[in-house]
């Protein structure tokens, strides 16, 4: 168990269990880097092939693994110092299958891959127990705008699954094209599906307050806080859970892609949410928007 | 005239568009009404009472129908139409015709795509529920239209490749006077293109891009063309040519009974139409047949 954080609305929210909605699991550092080839392609710039994570000038210290012999004992490990009972990752990955109580898997879609894509994602809902898409139409090639007719689809098969759809939005970190992830391309989709759970990802800056203006406006609509350390989170966002927003925004960190946990849970307790918000930011909204206890 | 026509008619014909007889009235209030306000013209909101009636020489009239069903059978009886695609989406009687006449009716089902999700259901539930084997869409008649490479589109799309059922869309000049650009035959490529299993029947000629039609029925595989809506002396030539050459599965006929021509015009003309003789049967049963999956009820 964690020491006191100082915090007691957030450390009373903490002993429920937090649930991260965001995992990448960590590989050793020659694999991490080749991880992101995919996004170099995509890149125009020079500094973008030299770096070992593509948005690295945004972060201080992403994790580094010289030697990593058992990722899963590592996250394990982790998640047990800063009070974490459960991580929403990928559902193909070995965490899953090993520790289905500890981790739960998205389902990643390509969206150029039409019907094939619609099929995967069926079979890794019914036969693989995916709890939701996931798709980052920014670093497909070629990029899939959110409000794309590639994307519909998809989104009509996560109506019929009844699950939700975790998207990007606001400027990406890597140096690649941001046309694809506007908050404003939201609209239409909540629009036209309005039974479809959306689960935002990646703080879509600068445009967060049309984000709340939009999260205000379409009940289905959720914000998650992933990539951003907790002294970032930016003000709109805070505010609206402290005030009308309480259900929308959930907890997502960014291990182990850009930040660490330990630097996450150090700055989390500080975050200015009133006190009633910090078990739905935790653990509750994850429960309720993926159907954790279901 | 070909003895051949004559064999493969009397083998039986397969119409991929027929509709329930109904009053000038009755057709208005369920059919065209739903677009009457895109259409801006003085002469044919005043005038006529089917909105493409300036293009049709004796649009079937009836003052009084008793049994619209049993009417016709029996027209479709003596034009030796085995087997015809009724749309049972939206018309009760229509699904009440295939219900009861299983082996002389094929269902269709309309669908609009501004109705997002619930179209998608209700295309899934006249398959499992009414028997439907295709979808259809009329973009221009939509309110409001919706192109044929649109993103509303797309869920239907998606939908029928997972029933493996066929569409069927008007694509070329819609005859009522609106806006023509939401049905340009070179918005089917992106679809065909995204979709390589879908199945997709143009309706309603095409014209004036008959040619691009011929050219990505080429391309496409499951792309095909019914002559939906046209008096057989009007089959444009770029098509007639591609069915006799490279094309012979992929034209299929369509009437357009009781909508704007009767089969007795349809028959009497089609005798005429210079089509190969191997083209007959595909032309008139087979390509139907293959394409909305009857092939092993056909007589």
């Amino acid at each position: 168990m964690p020491d006191p954080s100082g915090n007691p609305a957030f450390d009373a929210a903490r002993a429920h269990g937090v649930i991260d909605t965001f995992l990448a699991m960590p590989s050793e550092r020659e694999v991490q880097v080749r991880k992101y080839d995919y996004i170099r392609d995509l890149a125009m710039d020079d500094a973008t092939q030299a770096m070992e994570m593509p948005a690295e000038y945004m972060f201080k210290d992403v994790p580094h693994y010289d030697d990593l012999p058992d990722p899963v004992a590592e996250v394990l490990r982790l998640m047990d110092a800063h009070g974490i009972s459960m991580m929403l990752s990928h559902v193909h990955g070995e965490e899953c299958r090993l520790r289905p109580d500890r981790f739960r898997g998205f389902f990643h879609v390509d969206p150029n891959q039409g019907m094939e894509a619609v099929r995967a994602l069926e079979a890794a809902v019914t036969e693989r127990g995916a709890i939701a898409a996931h798709t980052w139409g920014t670093g497909a090639n070629p990029q899939v705008p959110i409000n794309d007719k590639k994307m519909y689809p998809l989104y009509a098969k996560c109506v019929e699954l009844d699950i939700p759809m975790v998207l990007y939005v606001g400027v990406p970190g890597p140096r690649i094209l941001m046309s694809s992830q506007e908050v404003a391309q939201l609209d239409e989709v909540c629009w036209f599906f309005p039974e479809l759970t959306i689960v935002t990802r990646h703080g879509g800056e600068p445009w967060e307050d049309l984000m709340v203006k939009l999260m205000l406006k379409w009940p289905n609509l959720h914000y998650s806080t992933s990539a951003f350390a907790p002294k970032h989170y930016p003000r709109a966002i805070v505010d609206y859970a402290n005030t009308r927003g309480a259900d929308r925004i959930l907890y997502a960190g960014y291990y182990a892609a850009g930040l660490s946990l330990d630097r996450i849970f150090e700055e989390l307790p500080g975050v200015p949410f009133r006190d009633h918000v910090w078990p739905k930011f935790l653990h509750e909204n994850a429960r309720k928007v993926f159907k954790l206890d279901v | 005239m070909s003895d051949a026509y004559f064999e493969a008619w009397r083998g039986g014909v397969v119409d991929t568009m027929i509709g329930i007889p109904a009053t000038a009235e009755q057709r208005k209030r369920e059919h065209y009404d739903r677009f009457a306000s895109q259409i801006l013209d003085k002469e044919a909101r005043e005038q006529f009472t089917f909105p493409a009636q300036y293009m049709f020489k004796d649009v079937p009239d009836f003052d009084s129908i008793e049994d619209p069903v049993a009417l016709l059978i029996a027209e479709m009886d003596t034009f030796n139409v085995r087997w015809a695609l009724l749309n049972v989406g939206t018309n009760p009687v229509a699904r009440e015709a295939l219900a009861k006449h299983p082996d002389r009716f094929v269902g269709g089902c309309s669908v609009d795509p501004n109705s997002g999700m619930d179209g998608v259901r209700h295309l899934e539930r006249a398959y499992h529920e009414y028997g439907a084997r295709s979808a259809q869409v009329f973009p221009a008649g939509l309110t409001p239209q919706v192109p044929i490479n649109d993103k509303k589109m797309y869920p239907l799309y998606a939908k029928c490749v997972e029933l493996d059922i066929p569409i069927f869309v008007n694509a070329g000049i819609p005859g009522p006077r609106v806006p023509f650009a939401c049905q340009d035959v070179a918005h089917i490529d992106e679809v065909c293109w995204f979709f390589p299993d879908l199945k997709f029947v143009m309706r309603h000629g095409a014209e004036p891009w008959e040619e691009l039609a011929v050219k990505l029925m080429l391309k496409w595989p499951n792309l095909y063309y019914s002559t939906s809506a046209f008096a057989p002396k009007h089959y444009p030539r770029a098509i007639i040519d591609y069915a006799n050459t490279r094309g012979a599965d992929k034209i299929m006929y369509a009437g357009y009974y009781p909508m704007g021509l009767s089969l007795e015009r349809i028959f009497s003309e089609m005798p005429n139409v210079a089509f190969r003789d191997h083209v007959w049967p595909k032309f008139l049963r087979e390509n139907a047949a293959r394409v909305l999956g009857i092939e092993a009820a056909l007589p």
